[in-house]
């Protein structure tokens, strides 16, 4: 699955679990760049994400994602 | 983490008349559908018709007390009711762990009520964390 299409995945999930249609996603985009991403958002976002793409992460790459665009890249190493 | 998917708790619930009355001073739900069996019986039922936010009281008590750890937090829970619980009804309440994400401390869980009929009277999810 190509990164583009990973972020739109993911895009959605974060439009539906922070009930923001606006959000818009790049791949330098962090948890400072979204008002409604806070820690307790974090986590739903995380588990929207692990049913959306059906895998598991651990919480030390959660922990070394800088931005969004880390997340993609883990997300794409472990679908691909 | 001391839980794991398919794990299932099983806990017998009464909506005794303590709770009922307990809640309604709590809260001052008093609407005839809750208080007045006239009423309730006017409108298809047995008889009044305990409130459903007493069984969250119960998911409170589940939650908070029978897990195998102390140190949780309810992140979200979401309940639909199918059937009416009426006063000294006995339930049987079943919950399952759905999935566990490590990543995240977090848990989560369905779960039902049944009365002694086994009608589902209500049902639903629930997400936990598990605090550090």
């Amino acid at each position: 699955m190509e990164k583009n299409e990973i972020l739109n995945q993911v895009l959605s999930v974060f439009h539906d679990v922070l009930d923001n249609e606006d959000i818009v996603l790049t791949y330098e985009t962090t948890a400072n760049d979204i008002e409604e991403w806070d820690s307790l958002s974090h986590i739903q976002l995380v588990v929207a994400i692990e049913k959306k793409f059906k895998l598991r992460f651990t919480s030390k790459e959660i922990q070394s994602w800088k931005n969004v665009g880390e997340m993609l890249d883990c997300i794409k190493e472990k679908v691909a | 983490m001391s839980f794991k998917a398919g794990d299932i708790y099983n806990l017998p619930f009464t909506v005794t008349n303590e709770r009922y009355n307990g809640f309604i001073e709590l809260f001052n739900d008093k609407n005839p559908l809750h208080t007045n069996d006239e009423f309730a019986v006017g409108h298809g039922f047995k008889g009044r018709v305990m409130h459903g936010n007493i069984l969250n009281g119960f998911l409170s008590y589940f939650i908070g007390e029978c897990l195998p750890t102390k140190n949780v937090i309810i992140h979200s829970q979401e309940i639909q009711f199918k059937n009416p619980v009426y006063l000294n009804d006995e339930l049987q309440f079943k919950a399952t762990i759905l999935d566990v994400y490590e990543s995240v401390n977090t848990v989560e869980f369905k779960y039902e009520f049944r009365n002694v009929e086994t009608k589902v009277v209500a049902k639903g999810k629930i997400q936990i964390g598990i605090l550090k």
